[in-house]
């Protein structure tokens, strides 16, 4: 059973109309840029299933992203999220259902062969934080950002360590090029981790759980720069337990448990969200 | 009856054939050094052998166990007298101790290359794929350099070992140190003097041996530990850190 909410509706299911969501916005953080109706959507996710040996861990769910959306994904562990997140760039295969970013397929359902890409070409546009961090601990800040810049896109040494020197700077780090990850707290290491993602220019941003695995005085920083990224008009998707966060920036937040959609709904979700269990969830929570 | 008193040990033929047992010492460690490097790559490619999914792996068991059970003994007489013969190749007797050390060694490196990769966490592949690297760029500047880091202290080990395994390499007429040790013995009759020098090249090989490998550990922890570490390995950080500081602008 697959709950979506349809364009430009309200947490309750009912249509309002697409500028009524503007007014709910909270100061500071701007809702999807472009909410037009035509616009294909930048990640959709149709269908997916996956099974991990006997269990099947998601059970047909959907997921439509548009352009400059913010989507939060939430629930209980084991209910999938993380699978479904990793199901956008290909980390986990899906068994079943299509996978489409802008316009190009990637999952195994049947398309023309046209239309369909790799795996490494997805990658190549969409980035990843991970809950672990997992920089590179052989290289130091620096390089662990110029490191996509100059194997990926095959960027000249100078320009790469220019252009990876800026993403540090706009995480706050550049003082810490020199360091390696072993040097480095655990929310500099994560910040780090937004500048390798973001140098690549990515058209989509995949966090997963990125705050999780840190002291609770660093997620404050890490929360800062994902802040930052948001304002600045890039399409997230964002697995995560912050729902103060979450009800901050989430144009689009998804409740789910055990492998399906349980509820969804646009800004003003965590207030008026109407299955029992989702009140629940988001009570012991927030 | 030749009583255990200095009298009867002559330590002048140490000196009287140091040349000798020098130059032997050093076709030991050139068998060996080029055995290293060799068994290093081919045991990195047996372990990703062991380690792949297609039938391949069965071929690569079958070698390691092999030759984890055969003595070297064995193992370098049959490379010279059998392995020539099937091939119709003369190997001299430092190819064929080349070999013979190949074989052997790259079936214990293949296993601490095995553990040393399964060792890195599946995050670290994950992130190299997930920024867009081919699986193989993963491999060669994600996984191996972490790896190898890893596998280092035990390759150290195996290469003291090698260093000593040279020695039965006499039997099939390489001139290393213990076949220059016999020779001299055979000469001189002073047996206890010359296999003590004889010992004191292994040992004293592998002291420095030793400090070597802890020295490349050292360099390869990031960051460096230890003065002589750090300043072999200034040149990586030294950019970032300009860049870091300002000198270098970011345009």
């Amino acid at each position: 059973m697959v709950v979506t909410a349809p364009q430009g509706a309200g947490p309750t299911g009912t249509a309002t109309d697409p500028a009524a969501d503007g007014a709910t916005v909270t100061a500071g953080v701007p809702a999807a840029q472009l909410r037009d109706p035509g616009a294909a959507p930048v990640v959709e996710l149709r269908g997916i299933k996956k099974r991990f040996g006997e269990t099947e861990v998601l059970h047909g769910v959907d997921l439509s992203v548009r352009q400059g959306e913010h989507v939060v994904v939430f629930g209980p562990s084991g209910s999938g999220k993380s699978t479904l997140l990793r199901s956008i760039n290909l980390l986990e295969r899906p068994d079943e259902g299509s996978v489409r970013v802008l316009g190009v397929e990637y999952g195994p359902a049947p398309c023309a062969p046209s239309e369909r890409g790799s795996p490494m070409q997805l990658r190549r546009q969409v980035g990843m934080v991970f809950q672990q961090f997992h920089l590179f601990p052989h290289l130091t800040a620096l390089d662990n950002v110029a490191l996509g810049l100059r194997r990926a896109k095959r960027m000249p040494r100078p320009e790469a360590y220019r252009q990876a020197a800026a993403a540090l700077a706009s995480v706050g780090l550049l003082r810490w090029a020199a360091h390696f990850p072993a040097q480095l707290s655990g929310g500099q290491q994560q910040r780090v981790a937004i500048a390798r993602a973001v140098s690549l220019d990515p058209k989509v941003m995949l966090f997963d759980e990125p705050t999780s695995a840190l002291d609770p005085e660093l997620v404050g920083e890490v929360l800062a720069a994902m802040r930052k990224l948001a304002e600045s008009g890039m399409t997230m998707v964002i697995v995560t337990h912050e729902l103060n966060f979450a009800r901050e920036i989430g144009d689009f937040n998804v409740f789910m448990e055990q492998g399906a959609v349980v509820e969804s709904g646009g800004r003003g979700f965590y207030d008026q969200c109407s299955s029992p269990r989702t009140k629940q969830f988001i009570g012991a929570v927030l | 009856m030749i009583l255990a008193s200095s009298a009867a040990f002559n330590w002048s033929v140490a000196w009287q054939y140091h040349g000798a047992l020098l130059a032997g010492f050093g076709v030991a460690m050139e068998c060996a050094a080029l055995a290293l490097v060799i068994s290093v790559a081919v045991g990195l490619v047996v372990a990703l052998g062991r380690m792949s999914r297609s039938p391949v792996r069965f071929l690569a068991a079958l070698y390691i166990n092999l030759f984890r059970g055969c003595p070297i003994i064995v193992s370098v007489l049959w490379v010279y007298f059998g392995l020539s013969l099937l091939l119709g190749i003369n190997f001299s007797p430092l190819q064929a101790g080349v070999i013979a050390l190949v074989l052997l060694y790259s079936a214990f490196i293949s296993e601490i290359y095995r553990a040393a990769l399964e060792a890195i966490h599946k995050g670290q592949r994950e992130a190299g794929l997930a920024i867009g690297l081919h699986r193989f760029q993963v491999f060669l500047r994600v996984v191996l350099p972490q790896a190898t880091r890893i596998a280092i202290p035990n390759i150290g080990s195996m290469f003291i070992g090698m260093i000593k395994d040279t020695s039965v390499l006499f039997t099939i007429g390489l001139g290393e140190l213990i076949y220059v040790t016999q020779s001299a013995v055979s000469n001189t009759y002073q047996p206890f003097v010359l296999y003590t020098v004889a010992a004191g090249f292994y040992v004293v090989a592998a002291f420095i041996l030793d400090f070597l490998f802890r020295l490349v550990e050292r360099v390869l922890v990031k960051p460096a530990k230890g003065p002589l570490a750090e300043w072999l390995t200034g040149r990586q950080t030294r950019r970032a850190k300009a860049i870091a500081d300002g000198v270098l602008p970011i345009g």
